[in-house]
């Protein structure tokens, strides 16, 4: 790492990391990307060709980088044959076009299947996480041993600024989640346990069997299986009957999670999940007949991620922190994605979530193509970012989703660049009622999504 | 911000027309995605929209030959250029539509060829074993001697248009109107203006005209159940005859029931194969070379018809020599036609990824939107759309047929004496047409689309039973 990203990315623990206006490490943050950027030009093939494309040897502002940036697309852009025929050796290769450090060849004939096949890259030292994509495809995010180690301590770092809470090994975690059982995951729940969770009880483990990347990806396999019509109705059964099973581990988790919660009430809890999995807990121990005086005033709870469309009633986060007693200040907001390793913390006094030094803005138009002024008060527009912490891929990426980004001080005090706790989806946004008579097999496929 | 930028953006107008009235009014702001343009249209009366079944469809009693005529004379309307409804129309299509002007003006041309007394009558003529049904209660007998008579009766439809050709809009006109229906027609949100002029200038006919009385445009946003919920019901509608799939057929399905059925046209796919007899003479691959672009650039591979996977039966090097070749015919097509789309990110990603897999992939062409080829050993996942065409390698042709599925529409074939041979094992993979390579576009007039005879479906067949008797 070059000195520019090292000294950036070195404020990781430093108290007054939030707290640097934009105007003050602007240069470093374009110094840092060019070093990363000559670093890895070489090794990353998709970074290679997209600098040649732009007919660019160096970054030299913040519009260069803009011209480097991958879209978050860029991560399902493998073939979707090479899961469904079981091209591991192909995948691999892929998957070596946007790696820093050289994925090994792979005998196909020695996987067994798709978590197999993330197993024995995690041997060779590459952390493949995968996304539930929206549209179907998952994105496939390559890591380094050296990035599970940043987000462990990132996550953590990130937490206790803007929760405020000092871990202290003192609380009892309850993830109320089936989370999916990917690297980077598992790398940071495991040092929120190290950081939080009191060694002297056991971790509450969710009663849902984990989501492997194996099983993340099996649904888009038999999709495309039904779309070529080789899918066999006894495979469609299957599918129905695997997820039915989950559906039904999900649905009873619901009253085991209530009565484990309820049960440890009197301990200082830390409370984390989607909003569905917490709501459906919460109501279950209200049905109970427990509420918010019934449990330690210093709970502190975090959500992952937005609604991601489930239907809930209009007061849903209310109605959760007042059943389990968190007080405003110790309700920790996160903004971070997949394609980052770092976190964006939500400030108490401002509401408004932290860009850190090292995660250079890059706020776009809603095409993504051009860089709006990195400069003075809110503006709206496409976020994407340059998370200088990354190793083991490329740094900078567009995301598909619609913030409001300020260059001035927040409320909270912190000078550093914020963004507004109302970031929604593209996607979302706008649905499409456009009809044309050209289309593919996909609307020929029914209820596998 | 947010309303900053939509201030940004030039508003235009779509009025409605319903049966025989314009109707103006910004009542409506409405968003067209394509350009990210907005609109406005007035409130739709609904009241207006529906025609009382207590009433006879105004068109029964017009002689079909009456109504062609009326048809002919819209089509050289339509044509003529100093028709100020049509200019008006393709000046605002080209504030929301994704196709140069160019193209824009030949397609309305071209959908207006249609409007031909013979392709009428011969299309007419393909759909009812007895057009006269349509005119009037034929008689028939049965081997019992049971008589009775039968009328190809007026029905009332909904038409959900596409927005991606006026041929469509022109096409769903005469149809209505052959039909003698009382129609209504949903435009889309990337074309809510070509309907609408073309009822304007049939209404410049004669405003009292009951084919001009029978016809209504409106816009809605699709799936608002505000409008659909209280419109799509038997009681109003026999048939909402629907294009398109996904969201678009899933908000129709659910209001379909006894006395409401959907006659869908579904979204489709094309492809072409090409037989190693392409490699008989470099003359023979030049020439193929530029039919199969043909099929691939129809309507800039906007339309279902336009050539998107190719299959070749060829080892890699030839395979390669076509793909070279192929790729010049599309980038001189779409030189010039003007189109300079770029390709959306998504699918300028993807074909990245695949440049960079170095000997399974080959790519012609830039993704910048000016013409691209990809071969492959498989079809690629994505939609090849914007002037990309997939060549995928094949060792016989009898391998491709298992890509051919049930979005399968046209399939072009060469050479031609082989087309026999693969025609029925096409039909039951699912595909619809098979045609000569390079002639995607063209049909027999009056052959079935989308595996059906439309117009023998939109109608309401009555019979009258008139007993055994003698007398």
């Amino acid at each position: 790492m070059g000195e520019a990203a090292e000294r950036l990315t070195g404020l990781r623990d430093a108290e007054d990391r939030y707290d640097i206006p934009f105007a003050d490490i602007r240069t470093a943050q374009v110094e840092a990307m060019n070093e990363r950027f000559q670093e890895r030009k070489d090794s990353i093939k998709l970074l290679g060709h997209r600098a040649r494309e732009a007919g660019l040897t160096e970054i030299c502002s913040h519009e260069d980088a803009v011209q480097l940036l991958f879209p978050h697309t860029a991560y399902k852009s493998y073939p979707e044959s090479f899961l469904t025929d079981q091209r591991w050796d192909r995948l691999g290769k892929w998957l070596d076009t946007v790696s820093s450090h050289r994925v090994p060849p792979q005998d196909p004939a020695r996987i067994a299947d798709m978590d197999d096949w993330v197993d024995k890259l995690q041997a060779s030292g590459h952390y493949v996480s995968c996304s539930s994509g929206t549209t179907g495809k998952s994105a496939m995010l390559v890591a380094s041993r050296q990035d599970m180690e940043w987000c462990k301590k990132e996550a953590v770092a990130a937490y206790a600024w803007g929760s405020g809470i000092t871990p202290a090994q003192d609380r009892r975690i309850f993830g109320l989640a089936a989370v999916a059982h990917v690297p980077r995951n598992l790398a940071t729940g495991e040092a929120y346990v190290a950081a939080l969770q009191d060694p002297k009880v056991e971790r509450f483990a969710y009663p849902v069997p984990p989501m492997t990347v194996g099983s993340l990806t099996a649904m888009v396999v038999l999709r495309k299986a039904i779309a070529e019509g080789t899918a066999k109705p006894g495979d469609i059964q299957k599918f129905e009957e695997t997820s039915a099973a989950r559906q039904k581990a999900v649905d009873d988790a619901v009253g085991i999670a209530a009565q484990a919660v309820v049960e440890a009430r009197a301990s200082k809890l830390h409370v984390t999940g989607l909003w569905l999995g917490l709501y459906s807990v919460a109501r279950a121990v209200r049905d109970m007949g427990y509420s918010a005086k019934d449990f330690h005033p210093e709970n502190s709870i975090y959500v992952g991620g937005g609604l991601k469309r489930a239907k809930l009633p209009d007061d849903y986060r209310e109605f959760v922190y007042e059943t389990f007693n968190i007080a405003p200040e110790r309700n920790y907001q996160n903004y971070s994605m997949q394609e980052l390793h770092s976190g964006m913390p939500r400030c108490r006094a401002g509401g408004r979530y932290h860009l850190p030094p090292w995660v250079v803005p890059l706020i776009l138009n809603k095409e993504g193509d051009t860089l709006l002024p990195i400069t003075g008060s809110e503006y709206e527009g496409r976020a994407a970012f340059f998370d200088l912490s990354i190793d083991g891929r490329w740094g900078g990426v567009i995301s598909g989703d619609k913030v409001s980004i300020d260059f001035s001080p927040c409320a909270c005090g912190n000078k550093g660049p914020t963004i507004r706790d109302t970031i929604v989806r593209y996607a979302d946004l706008e649905g499409d009622d456009k009809i044309g008579c050209a289309g593919t097999v996909d609307v020929y496929v029914r209820g596998v999504a | 911000m947010n309303a900053m930028t939509e201030l940004d953006v030039e508003t235009v107008s779509a009025p409605f027309f319903l049966r025989g009235v314009l109707v103006e009014g910004d009542d409506v702001i409405h968003r067209s995605r394509d350009l990210g343009v907005t609109f406005t249209t007035p409130k739709i009366d609904l009241n207006q929209a529906v025609f009382p079944r207590t009433e006879v469809p105004p068109l029964l009693n017009v002689p079909l030959a009456e109504i062609i005529d009326f048809l002919v004379e819209t089509g050289q309307r339509i044509q003529d250029s100093n028709n100020g409804f049509m200019q008006e129309c393709i000046d605002r299509m080209c504030s929301t539509h994704i196709l140069p002007r160019a193209v824009v003006e030949n397609q309305a041309r071209y959908a207006a060829t249609y409007l031909d007394k013979r392709k009428l009558m011969a299309e007419v003529e393909q759909n009812f074993p007895d057009p006269k049904a349509l005119d009037g209660w034929v008689p028939k007998q049965d081997f019992t001697g049971r008589k009775s008579f039968v009328r190809a009766f007026a029905p009332r439809l909904i038409h959900v248009l596409p927005g991606n050709s006026p041929g469509v809009a022109v096409k769903s006109i005469a149809q209505g109107a052959m039909v003698k229906a009382i129609n209504l027609f949903k435009m889309s949100s990337s074309d809510p203006f070509t309907m609408v002029a073309i009822l304007r200038t049939m209404a410049d006919i004669d405003p009292n005209h009951p084919i001009v009385q029978s016809m209504s445009a409106v816009y809605w946003r699709g799936g608002d159940e505000a409008t659909e919920q209280v419109l799509y019901r038997p009681q109003y509608f026999d048939k909402i005859v629907a294009w398109g799939g996904g969201d678009a057929i899933s908000n129709v399905v659910k209001y379909l029931g006894p006395g409401f059925q959907l006659v869908s046209f579904d979204p489709k796919t094309s492809i072409s194969m090409v037989g190693r007899e392409a490699f008989a003479s470099e003359e023979i691959l030049d020439t193929v070379a530029d039919l199969a672009s043909a099929d691939v650039m129809t309507l800039n591979q906007e339309a279902c018809v336009a050539s998107r996977f190719l299959y070749i039966e060829a080892d890699q090097e030839n395979a390669d020599r076509f793909g070279a070749k192929l790729h010049a015919c599309i980038a001189a097509r779409a030189a010039a036609s003007g189109d300079v789309r770029p390709l959306d990110m998504d699918l300028r990603e993807q074909v990245e990824a695949l440049m960079m897999m170095d000997d399974d992939y080959r790519v012609w062409g830039r993704p910048d939107g000016k013409g691209l080829v990809i071969r492959s050993d498989e079809p690629v996942d994505f939609h090849p759309i914007n002037k990309t065409a997939n060549l995928v390698r094949v060792d016989s042709l009898d391998d491709a047929v298992k890509h051919v599925n049930v979005a399968t529409q046209t399939v072009g074939f060469y050479p031609f004496d082989r087309m026999t041979d693969y025609r029925d094992r096409l039909a039951s993979g699912g595909a619809q047409r098979i045609v000569h390579l390079g002639e995607a576009g063209p049909s027999t007039i009056g052959n079935p689309h989308d595996a059906m005879y439309p117009l023998h479906r939109f109608v309401h067949w009555m019979a009258h039973e008139d007993g055994c008797g003698t007398g």
